[in-house]
């Protein structure tokens, strides 16, 4: 973080002060420094991502948010809690897309997730949190939970105090014996309690800086940690239900209920097709889900194929100036023409892609288009 | 790591070193060839310590005859225990690196209370009960009785030393405190005896200031260490007060009460003993007519530290007739205690000179000069003779006969003051004698004239050029040291204005004013929003804090910080305030905040450091002036401006930035620490006071942090705090302020480093 630059005035380090970094080329234009910063933010991420580890599958995220006074604090736009709460949605869709079979709070449907931000919104925050107490309720949800998947709980604690029944330190003894990983996002500075907790449960203590960091932290958690070698390794009992979908000429078809939305007043009520368990046939809308009746996982097959990707990391792509290329200067991806400075080649089929390609590959597709083009498809 | 410092080989226990450390052992090197004295200035956290140690017993061993014996003086107990681990540590890098076991003898020396390892004497709870029980069972005459009567008590660890310990010295290594008990327990020796003895050869001997500087102890303790010492004063900021306060004396109606009583019980036991023993008051009478010659020989032959309360004249002597017999000097006693109870009779404030004193009492009483000045030694040959056991019980009389000693000898440098009253309880009668040194130099001349080398080294002791002239001596080097960092993680701002832009200041003026306290009160609750874990707010006086707090809490200010964070509140009751500081660390550390309201010059901010989340932010509610109506300190400032050319205003302002520094300086204790400094007074704002910090605070003081509002100063804090959150590694430091061997001969870094030390 360079400082320097802030030295003059540093009062007004509290506001967004953006066009400091710009700087204008001979023709006075601003487009290279925005292109340059846009370029190395893109590709940030995909870097940091890389690393060949084994990592969990199953997840069992609890999220705690704090809504205590300090929530109302206007240091982010328009106040601490809005602004985390709609980071939050984006979380939650990307969470759901990059890990399928896992959960959150132990619901699995991210409608009603988003469903339940929305609503917090108009929360009015008072009081002081209580870390101990949240934790200790994330934590009789999540010891139930079975060994092989990954218990974590991620605070967004915008107080610098805690006030608790009980010694926090017990607590969390309690969570590194029961292997729960709990990292923690600060709003405002660091606290001595917060560090303790993650170094000592292995997770990852951050405190941003401003908004579009905070996102960035976020996004951190998309990503599923490391699984311990000690958790264990069970073979699970999933169901694949294949989606019925009955045919409007059909007079016999009679709508029903989904198991989902039983107990919810919102949402379908009544629907002709669904997902219907192997097991048991209770009828389901959506997937991933638990099965209510018997209590059998159901997955659809993509779901299960876009987690797999986490065991399978795709390889970073090598980057390289855009004047070392001989050949065609064209992306293999999306067949434009190459025209920013640096490349990206894929590390097995040697392939080049732009740099939009790249991002677009490492996070949505988890696969390099040309390996699998050119691997022998069986007829 | 092994480096080179100007040719002279250092041994480093540690891999990195800061290029502060580096610098500060170029400017010790200098300092040791020079044979000179020296004031360094290194911020705390930066390792004074090692430096310090690392050079001076590299250069021990390159020049044997040159160094023989480094003795380094530290202020309490957890320090002297801190230096000694530092130099296991260094001693464990030397055998490792050379192979041999090295044949240095390096120990800490403390009080009785802390070595003693007799079961019922160290079961004592005060220091003055041990050292008077530990008397009554080792003094000589109680030994030698006993060779008469067996069944007499005796402490068998003493026996033991004194038999055997004297011939075995104590073998190489280095000892704490701890270390020399066990020892003591392995071999049945007495502890501190065998520690006070084993100093003499030691190379390396770590204890507190008082061994030197207080003339009573110096003299039992430190009298015969060897002249090519090199003497080291750690924290040694207050080391003038220090001074000071060893050779001041303060009577009270009570002192002499117990005094009256001391007497009598001399008198009885003269008594006695004419009855029984006629013959060793004789012999003590010959001995007088003697004089002091041997200690004279042996001052002159340069064994001995001189003790500035038995100046030289007095040696060459001998006791003068009037008070040569025992009855003589308790009747000299009796005149010279009802003098003085007269002068505690009075109605008003009464301030004289030691020479107007000397002539009054010769008026009234016809005590002359002479008799006086050799009181105190007097004194001590009469306990001796009448083989009074407790000494601690003759304190009183001990203090008087001292009073009388040191008014007779010094007619410059002190002042005498008798107050009928205390300033703040004026109905009450409760009259005290102030005699009062005023030139800390009086102390510490000796030290200065019989040591090679005399450093002084603190993390705060700008501006640089005021310790040479007050405590008078003539330094070889003068140099101050910034921290050399890789990101800022100290943040000095000046809160001058508040909210609604009323002036925040503690001057005498508007202290009342309800708009500078509410301000105030703004302020604190501001940052126990915004700083995480502890905050230690510090105020100018006991007196000052209880009205602003009684304030806050009228206006309903307390109610609402401590929604954010408790408070807790030093008091003058010791055990209160460690009671508070235990229950505010564990606040730090279990998330819930806490505020440490505390007073600069208060116990918290001279010993307590508060490390990381113990103190992330410190407040310092207006500038801690020294009680300026005491006339104390009105002497000493008239004293300073006429034998020093100090004016009054300089050093009253030294003497409080000084403090205001020692007190933000408690936040950072390392480079990878991180605090806040908010100095909440507009007056810091002015040059004058601003360049009288430290160098590595002003350093990070610039325009745009002066005279802040405080919403300015809670968002400038919000973004510092914010950076500083983020993760910060060992390798950011590498190359900027850690250096590795390789990095640190780099041509550039070499360039670099001779910045640092910024010289005066």
């Amino acid at each position: 973080m360079d400082e320097e630059p802030e030295r003059a005035k540093r009062w007004e380090g509290g506001y967004e002060r953006t066009w400091e970094v710009l700087k204008e080329d001979e023709s006075g234009s601003l487009k290279a420094t925005v292109e340059e910063i846009l370029f190395q933010s893109k590709r940030k991420r995909v870097i940091e991502s890389h690393e060949q580890v084994r990592l969990g599958m199953m997840r069992h995220l609890y999220v705690v948010i704090d809504c205590s006074r300090s929530m109302e604090d206007q240091d982010l736009k328009p106040n601490r809690l809005t602004s985390t709460l709609k980071l939050m949605e984006a979380f939650v869709d990307e969470y759901f897309d990059q890990n399928p079979i896992s959960q959150v709070c132990l619901h699995r449907n991210p409608k009603k997730h988003i469903a339940a931000l929305k609503k917090a919104v108009d929360t009015v925050c008072v009081g002081e949190p209580s870390l101990y107490n949240s934790l200790n309720q994330a934590l009789q949800s999540l010891k139930h939970m079975p060994g092989h998947t990954s218990r974590e709980i991620l605070i967004i604690l915008s107080s610098l105090t805690t006030c608790d029944p009980a010694n926090i330190y017990e607590l969390i003894k309690t969570l590194k014996s029961l292997k729960v990983r709990v990292s923690v996002i600060g709003l405002s500075a660091e606290v001595r309690v917060c560090t303790v907790l993650t170094r000592e449960t292995g997770g990852l203590y951050h405190v941003i800086l401003d908004e579009s960091h905070f996102k960035e932290l976020l996004m951190m958690h998309v990503k599923p940690p490391p699984a311990s070698s000690s958790s264990e390794c069970s073979l699970i009992r999933m169901g694949f239900p294949q989606h019925t979908v009955a045919a409007l000429t059909d007079q016999d078809a009679k709508p029903s209920f989904s198991m989902s939305h039983l107990d919810s007043s919102s949402g379908p009520g009544l629907s002709l097709g669904g997902y219907f368990c192997p097991q048991c046939h209770a009828k389901y809308t959506e997937l991933p889900v638990e099965c209510k009746v018997c209590g059998l996982t159901l997955v659809s097959a993509p779901h299960l194929a876009r987690s797999f990707h986490h065991l399978f990391p795709l390889q970073a792509f090598v980057e390289s100036p855009l004047e070392e290329l001989q050949g065609d200067r064209y992306c293999q991806a999306c067949q434009g023409e190459l025209k920013d400075k640096s490349i990206f080649t894929c590390t097995s089929c040697h392939s080049v892609f732009c740099v939009e390609c790249d991002v677009f590959i490492h996070d949505t597709l988890h696969c390099c288009p040309c390996c699998i083009h050119s691997q022998v498809t069986p007829l | 790591m092994k480096l080179n410092i100007e040719g002279l080989l250092v041994y480093f226990p540690y891999d990195y070193i800061y290029p502060e450390q580096y610098s500060y052992m170029l400017e010790l090197k200098r300092t040791l060839d020079a044979k000179g004295h020296g004031v360094l200035e290194m911020p705390s956290g930066t390792g004074k310590t090692i430096s310090l140690l690392s050079l001076i017993i590299a250069y021990q061993r390159a020049f044997p005859l040159e160094v023989t014996k480094l003795i380094y003086c530290s202020r309490t107990v957890p320090e002297i225990e801190k230096v000694i681990e530092e130099l296991r540590k260094l001693m464990e890098f030397y055998s490792k690196e050379t192979g041999e076991s090295n044949n240095f003898l390096a120990l800490a020396l403390s009080s009785r209370k802390n070595l003693c390892i007799h079961p019922e004497v160290s079961s004592l709870r005060f220091g003055k009960e041990v050292d008077g029980k530990c008397h009554s069972l080792t003094a000589s005459y109680i030994r030698a009785q006993r060779h008469s009567n067996p069944n007499l008590p005796v402490c068998r660890f003493y026996e033991e030393f004194d038999a055997v310990g004297r011939q075995v010295p104590l073998p190489p290594g280095v000892y704490n405190l701890d270390d020399l008990k066990d020892f003591g327990r392995r071999k049945g020796w007495c502890p501190y005896y065998l520690a006070r003895y084993s100093i003499l050869h030691a190379n390396i001997v770590v204890y507190s200031y008082h061994y030197l500087l207080d003339p009573k102890i110096a003299d039992l303790v430190s009298k015969e260490l060897a002249k090519k010492s090199v003497v080291v004063f750690d924290e040694a900021h207050n080391i003038d007060n220090v001074c000071i306060d060893s050779m001041s004396v303060n009577i009270t109606r009570r002192t002499l009460d117990r005094c009256q009583n001391n007497v009598d019980t001399l008198q009885n036991t003269i008594h006695k003993i004419k009855e029984t023993d006629a013959a060793k008051l004789r012999e003590e009478y010959r001995r007088l007519v003697e004089g002091l010659k041997e200690a004279n020989v042996a001052r002159e032959t340069d064994i001995y530290l001189a003790n500035p309360v038995l100046p030289d004249e007095i040696l060459q002597e001998a006791v003068p007739g009037t008070i040569r017999t025992a009855e003589h000097f308790v009747g000299f006693l009796r005149r010279f205690l009802e003098y003085l109870k007269s002068r505690l009779r009075v109605q008003h404030v009464v301030q004289e000179s030691a020479p107007q004193f000397l002539k009054d009492i010769f008026d009234k009483v016809c005590i002359d000069r002479k008799p006086l000045r050799f009181c105190a030694e007097r004194l001590q040959s009469l306990l001796r003779t009448l083989e009074i056991a407790d000494i601690a019980d003759f304190s009183a009389v001990t203090l008087i006969s001292n009073f009388a000693t040191l008014v007779s000898t010094y007619s410059q440098g002190f002042t005498i003051i008798i107050e009928p009253f205390e300033d703040r309880t004026p109905t009450i009668a409760n009259p005290v004698l102030h005699f009062s040194c005023m030139d800390p130099s009086i102390a510490i001349k000796p030290v200065f004239q019989r040591f090679q080398s005399v450093i002084i080294t603190s993390g705060t002791l700008s501006p640089l050029d005021i310790y040479p002239r007050i405590l008078d001596f003539r330094p070889v080097t003068m140099a101050s040291f910034t921290m050399t960092l890789a990101r800022t993680c100290l943040c000095p701002l000046i809160v001058g204005r508040g909210n609604d832009q009323v002036a925040l200041s503690s001057k005498f003026e508007t202290r009342e004013d309800f708009a500078v306290i509410r301000n105030y009160g703004n302020l604190l609750l501001e940052m126990s929003a915004i700083v995480p874990d502890g905050i230690v707010a510090f105020f100018t006086s006991y007196v000052y804090m209880e009205n602003i707090v009684a304030s806050w809490y009228e206006q309903g200010i307390l109610e609402n910080i401590q929604r954010n964070k408790l408070i807790f509140i030093e008091t003058q009751d010791a055990a209160e305030t460690s009671m508070a500081l235990e229950k505010y660390q564990e606040a730090c550390e279990n998330g819930r905040g806490a505020i440490l309201l505390s007073v600069a010059r208060g116990k918290v901010s001279e010993g307590i450091d508060f490390v990381h989340h113990f103190g992330r932010a410190v407040i310092m509610f207006g500038v801690p002036y020294v009680y300026t109506q005491s006339r104390i300190l009105k002497a000493r400032l008239e004293y300073l401006r006429d034998q020093f050319q100090i004016r009054e205003n300089d050093f009253l302002t030294f003497d409080a930035m000084r403090h205001a520094a020692q007190c933000v300086g408690r936040a950072i204790r390392g480079k990878t620490d991180y605090g806040l400094m908010i100095f909440a007074d507009k007056r810091y704002a002015r040059a004058d006071k601003r360049g009288k910090l430290p160098r590595w605070i002003q350093e990070h003081i610039n325009d745009g942090s002066l005279n802040l509002t405080v919403d300015e100063a809670v968002q400038l804090a919000k973004h510092f705090l914010r950076q500083m959150a983020q993760p910060f590694r060992q390798e950011d430091q590498l190359g900027l302020s850690l250096l590795t061997l390789e990095q640190l001969q780099s041509e550039e870094m070499l360039q670099k480093i001779t910045q640092i030390a910024h010289q005066t």
